[in-house]
């Protein structure tokens, strides 16, 4: 065999053998994988309406989606609504629980950020941010506090805390709530959220 | 051979510190400053490196006398991508949590150098046996640095050790320990350290 010939059928079998080899790997991990990327944004919405025990997607569009939650006897408790956009450094993906009447904000939680370390990374920390997003009023436009206060007891009914030195990426997150709420609104107004007990 | 033989034992310590990757040859780094932040990526990083290396200078090991040397580095890269495909699909599948903090860099083990230079310069040229004691040997340089480094900037920048509180509320946490400022500074003094190490440990040996 020439020099030429055998470059070919070398590098022709290394193709081969790596390329069978990887589509069998990837036949077995693939379901796992898409259960897992499900499996958690299912969590979390199952986690931000309280007393909630099933969810079912509604709703889907770009970095918008809809869920809604269910008790253990069918009755709609609310819905988790899916968020996504601009922080700080990259993009934001949360969960925030609603109401079915869309007017109050159950909780949020985030569930995917860059954000700086020890600074804006702090919209994880339930201790420093998710809990003054407890209850909060949403018939009108959350605003930002700042300076924050401790107790969550002295904000208005429809402010959430910042974070000290992080006032991006708590304005983010802010904004990104605001819109999938008047988002869902919209839907709840066309008659795309089904909202039948 | 004009070279002498190393032993098993030289052959993998080799890797730990004479020619650590990280500090000696200063190859990989760039993966070492952007997964450092924690212990626990540390450790998965070091993993899935370790895996990658010690299957692909194996491999290489294995069909270095088929492969013809001008294409050699083509097959090279063909073999280590599949290991790392195969590290990044398993992760993801079985460690999310893992795979998530990782982020980009499991993917980019394919550009690590310690890899492509281990096959090129090691397992390309030598048998199944000691490619395999060489590669444990680096992938275990590159792990220990990585702990070290994880275990400095976690400590500092988040007071803990592996999601421990290690440290209490009178430490003052060094945020640019968690950012890439400081994965700098550190690496830095890392081997600064080392090799003022290595220069007393020459300079020993020099006086009888």
């Amino acid at each position: 065999m020439n020099l030429s010939t055998r470059m070919i059928v070398v590098l022709t079998a290394v193709g081969l053998l790596s390329g069978s080899f990887l589509a069998i790997v990837g036949q077995v991990t693939k379901e796992r994988i898409i259960f897992n990327k499900r499996h958690e944004i299912e969590m979390a919405a199952l986690k931000v309406v309280p007393g909630a025990r099933s969810v079912k997607m509604i709703y889907e569009e770009r970095d918008f989606a809809v869920f809604e939650d269910r008790d253990e006897a069918g009755h709609l408790l609310g819905y988790a609504l899916q968020a996504a956009g601009t922080g700080f450094q990259d993009k934001i993906v949360l969960e925030i629980g609603v109401n079915a009447e869309l007017t109050t904000v159950l909780s949020l939680t985030i569930i995917e950020q860059k954000e700086t370390p020890g600074l804006g990374a702090k919209i994880t920390s339930e201790e420093d941010f998710l809990r003054y997003w407890q209850n909060r009023d949403c018939t009108k436009e959350l605003t930002l506090r700042k300076p924050p206060v401790k107790e969550p007891g002295a904000l208005a009914s429809n402010e959430v805390n910042a974070i000290t030195g992080a006032t991006i990426s708590s304005r983010a997150v802010l904004n990104i709530v605001n819109e999938a709420i008047k988002k869902a609104r919209q839907l709840k107004t066309e008659g795309k959220l089904s909202g039948m007990n | 051979m004009t070279m002498a033989q190393k032993t098993i034992g030289q052959e993998f310590f080799k890797g730990l510190w004479p020619e650590n990757p990280v500090t000696r040859q200063l190859l990989g780094l760039c993966s070492v400053l952007a997964v450092s932040n924690a212990v626990i990526n540390g450790i998965a990083m070091g993993l899935a490196v370790t895996f990658v290396l010690v299957f692909s200078s194996f491999l290489v090991s294995l069909v270095r006398k088929i492969v013809p040397n001008q294409v050699r580095i083509a097959s090279f890269i063909v073999i280590i991508a599949s290991f790392v495909t195969i590290a990044d699909r398993v992760l993801a599948a079985y460690f999310p949590q893992l795979s998530k903090a990782m982020g980009p860099y499991v993917p980019l083990i394919v550009v690590n150098c310690i890899i492509l230079g281990r096959a090129e310069a090691f397992a390309s040229k030598n048998k199944v046996w000691p490619s395999l004691i060489d590669a444990l040997g680096m992938s275990g340089g590159y792990v220990l640095t990585l702990l070290l480094m994880g275990f400095i900037r976690e400590l500092l920048g988040n007071r803990t050790i592996l999601g421990a509180q290690i440290l209490g509320q009178w430490f003052e946490p060094w945020v640019v320990m968690l950012l890439p400022p400081g994965a700098f500074i550190m690496l830095g003094l890392i081997i600064a350290i080392s090799n003022f190490i290595e220069f007393k440990i020459k300079e020993r040996r020099r006086q009888p």
